[in-house]
This record gives C-alpha cells, sequence and structure tokens, in this order.
C-alpha cells in the first residue's frame, strides 16, 4: 500500500484546529480559554439548527448545543478525576482540565465545522424526523471525537501504571465515557430539532 | 502558468499522490486551484448535460449549469468540516492546503464523471426508463465519489487514522451534496412534465428520494398524499397508488 506522510505543520503558524486539539499542557488560563472557544464553537451548530424556525429559536438552540458540552465539562471530568485520584492514578488537576479542555474545545470545533452543512440541511429538509436524524448523527460525531481526544489524552497520563492499576483506571474511563454520552444526550435532547419541531 | 495549469490537470487523473503533496506543501496553489476547478466546472456540466439527454431541449443547460453549481456549493459547505474532523481526529491541515485537496478531489471525480457520461448517453438512447436511470446516475456518482476520496486519502495519510477521517468526512459529504444537488433539481426532468423547470419546489429530502427511486425502479410504488386527490382524479395505479417521479 502506498505511504503518505501525515501533514507537518509548521510550529510557528499552527492552525486554529491544531491549537486547539493541541495535546500539550497549557496554563490553567489558556485552558480555560481553549474550553470557551470549544464551548463558542459548539454554538455555531445550535445557531445552524435553530435557523430552521429562526427567531428565539436560534439562540435556544446555540444554548443547548454547546449546554451538553458544559454539562460533561462541569459535571463529568470533575467526576473523573476524583474517581481516578481514588484509586491512586498519576492524573494532576491541570492535566484534567487540559485534557478536557482539549476535548471539549475538539468537539465544539468539529461541530463548528458541521455548522455550514448543518444550516443547509435542517433549513431544507422537510421532515421533521429526517431533520432531528441529521442533527444526532452531527451530535454523535463530534461528541465521539471528544471523547477519543478525552480517552487518548487521559490514557496517556496511565502509561507507566502496574497492569492491574491500569485495567481499574481503564474501567472507570469506560463507566465515564458511557456516563459522558448519557449527559450530553440528555442535554441535548432539549433541542427543539430533536423533539420534531419544524 | 497555463503549462503548470495542464501539468496538474494530468496529475490529477494520473498521480493523486502528487496532487496531495502538492496541496499539502502550501505555497502558490493556483495553477492547482485553477486546473480542479476547470475541471469540476467541465467535468460536471458535461455529465449534468448527459444526464439530460433523457429529456432533451432546455433541460441540457440547466442540468449543465446546475450540476456544477451544485458541486461547488457542496464543497464550499463541507471543507469546514473536513478541516474540523481532521483536526479532531490528530492531522490538523492547514486550512489552504484543506481547500486544495478537496478541490482537487472534486476536480477528480467530475473527470470520472465525463469518463462515464458516454454510458449514461448511451443507456437513455437504448431506452433505460426514468427510475433506473437515476440509480445508475447515483451509481456514476458513487465511483466519482470513490475516485475522489482515494486523493483526499493520500491527502491525509494511507494509514488507520486517514481512513477513519476520510470515512467520517464521506458520511458528511454524502448527506451535504446529496441534499444540495437535491435542492437544485430536475436533473433528468420528470417524464410527465409538460415544460422544464429551473428549480423544483421545495420537497422532501434527497434520503427520502433516493429510498423511493429504488422501490419504483423494483415497481414497488410507495402511497403518497397525493393519493386521495389523484384517485379522485383517475391518476392512480391500478393498485391505487400514484407513481413518484420528483428527481
Amino acid at each position: 500500500m502506498e505511504q503518505s506522510l501525515p501533514t507537518i505543520i509548521s510550529a510557528s503558524s499552527p492552525t486554529l484546529g491544531a491549537r486547539l486539539t493541541a495535546p500539550e499542557t497549557q496554563g490553567a488560563a489558556a485552558e480555560l480559554g481553549r474550553l470557551a472557544a470549544g464551548l463558542g464553537f459548539a454554538a455555531l451548530y445550535g445557531l445552524a439548527l435553530g435557523a430552521r424556525s429562526g427567531g428565539m429559536s436560534l439562540a435556544q438552540h446555540a444554548l443547548a448545543a454547546s449546554a451538553g458540552l458544559a454539562a460533561v465539562a462541569t459535571l463529568g471530568i470533575p467526576a473523573l478525576f476524583v474517581l481516578l485520584a481514588l484509586v491512586n492514578a498519576p492524573v494532576s488537576p491541570l492535566a484534567m482540565v487540559s485534557a478536557g479542555a482539549r476535548s471539549l474545545a475538539s468537539a465544539g470545533f468539529v461541530l463548528a465545522g458541521l455548522a455550514p452543512s448543518a444550516a443547509l440541511l435542517s433549513v431544507t429538509i422537510e421532515s421533521p424526523d429526517a431533520a432531528a436524524f441529521v442533527t444526532r448523527a452531527g451530535l454523535t460525531l463530534a461528541g465521539g471525537i471528544g471523547l477519543y481526544q478525552l480517552t487518548s489524552a487521559v490514557r496517556a497520563m496511565l502509561k507507566e501504571l502496574a497492569p492491574a492499576l491500569r485495567l481499574k483506571c481503564n474501567a472507570l474511563l469506560f463507566a465515564f465515557c458511557v456516563f459522558a454520552i448519557m449527559l450530553a444526550a440528555r442535554v441535548w435532547h432539549t433541542l427543539p430539532i430533536l423533539k420534531g419541531v419544524a | 502558468m497555463n503549462t503548470e495549469v495542464l501539468q496538474v490537470f494530468d496529475e490529477l487523473l494520473r498521480s493523486p499522490r502528487a496532487v496531495a503533496e502538492r496541496s499539502r506543501a502550501g505555497g502558490d496553489l493556483r495553477p492547482l486551484f485553477l486546473a480542479a476547478l476547470s475541471a469540476l466546472v467541465l467535468g460536471a456540466g458535461v455529465f449534468g448535460a448527459t444526464l439530460a439527454t433523457s429529456r432533451g431541449g432546455l433541460q441540457l443547460l440547466y442540468s449543465g449549469v446546475k450540476l456544477p453549481l451544485a458541486m461547488l456549493a457542496t464543497m464550499l459547505l463541507v471543507v469546514p468540516a473536513f478541516h474540523a474532523i481532521a483536526a479532531g481526529l490528530g492531522r490538523p491541515l492547514a486550512f489552504s492546503g484543506m481547500i486544495g485537496l478537496t478541490l482537487a478531489a472534486a476536480g477528480r471525480g467530475a473527470l470520472v464523471l465525463v469518463a462515464l457520461s458516454p454510458v449514461i448517453w448511451l443507456s437513455f438512447d437504448r431506452g433505460l426508463s426514468y427510475h433506473p436511470g437515476v440509480l445508475l446516475a447515483a451509481g456514476c456518482y458513487a465511483l466519482a465519489g470513490l475516485a475522489a476520496l482515494d486523493l483526499v486519502l493520500r491527502g491525509v495519510g494511507f494509514d488507520a487514522r486517514g481512513f477513519a477521517i476520510v470515512s467520517l468526512f464521506a458520511g458528511v459529504l454524502l448527506t451535504t451534496g446529496g441534499q444540495a444537488a437535491w435542492m437544485l433539481r430536475p436533473f433528468l426532468g420528470r417524464p410527465s412534465d409538460a415544460s422544464v423547470p429551473f428549480l423544483r419546489h421545495r420537497e422532501s429530502s434527497f434520503w427520502d428520494a433516493l429510498q423511493r427511486s429504488s422501490l419504483s425502479s423494483v415497481g414497488v410504488y410507495r402511497a403518497t398524499r397525493r393519493v386521495s386527490s389523484a384517485a379522485e382524479e383517475g391518476l392512480t395505479t391500478p393498485r391505487g397508488e400514484v407513481p413518484d417521479e420528483s428527481r
């Protein structure tokens, strides 16, 4: 199979996407900025969905789209840190904030990238069921990428652990993923477009 | 400049790897943009007009204009998603390179459509009916899409992560492109229409239509809301169903 090298981006001018998803841990303020950027980007997807009905629906969708990610950030990630600390996993609060920020920024960035397509689809598809389906697909894609980033970051912290402890941590991480999916789905379920509102 | 454009045109067909590397390297991407855009407009235009040979007349012009428009609109809509998915999965590319790569892929796909145009023309000339024609066109788009995605794959990296990025991007592309084309239909022209409309009114969605065409091509017509009114006018099939010819 023909091998193609991955793209190398100049360190002096990384793209916005590269900055948002960079694995390096930065200061707390920078990480919070990254997190806020992710939430802001997610709101763009919400705006695109809200274009189906217009008016107040724009704000409702923008808020709900960001709220799903914000809920995971505020309710899920601190809980994961506490549980990992309980089993003596070598995770620091800043490293966990960084992993969470990177994960949410990735999910938000993907949602923002999907926003132009979502705007076309939500405005032009007549059937409420089909509109809800493509909305769910977008949220699933972005949420999946966010979870992938988070689990990659946390698993990198666990590389040096003894197998038994690593197994415990991976089980906790798996439980967190299930919880995060359910939580985000619960919050995103408040999106009017998912309730079949035309 | 012209020589370089012609060289890129050739590379689009023969050497997707070279085109992918050219996109990733950055620098002066104008020859690539020009060659890919020309391929896209020409290729999609020829294919669109060929699709319309089943109907003829003004439809030839309309389809020849609308298919390149649909492809360009799709490109504009999906590039941000491609950029974000690649970054989210750890392969951030420069945005200009991403545009170059996507445009080159679309151009390559359009050239494949040109190659498939004679098959479409011959099929309609030999009497291929409307619904199987729609499915044949969908098959041609699928082949062109594969050729395009092959180029994209070389751009993001020929490995498991590259496959994941391209697969997810393909899902976005298919959904968006299908709907964009649906909005600009008809491309073939409804056989029962007395005149040729440039655009049809908003109705249903691309996926509903593809499902209906698949069923219709094997003789299964789904009942629609128009049944009652059609029945009053005596327009239903012997089974009391209304054939849908909305593509």
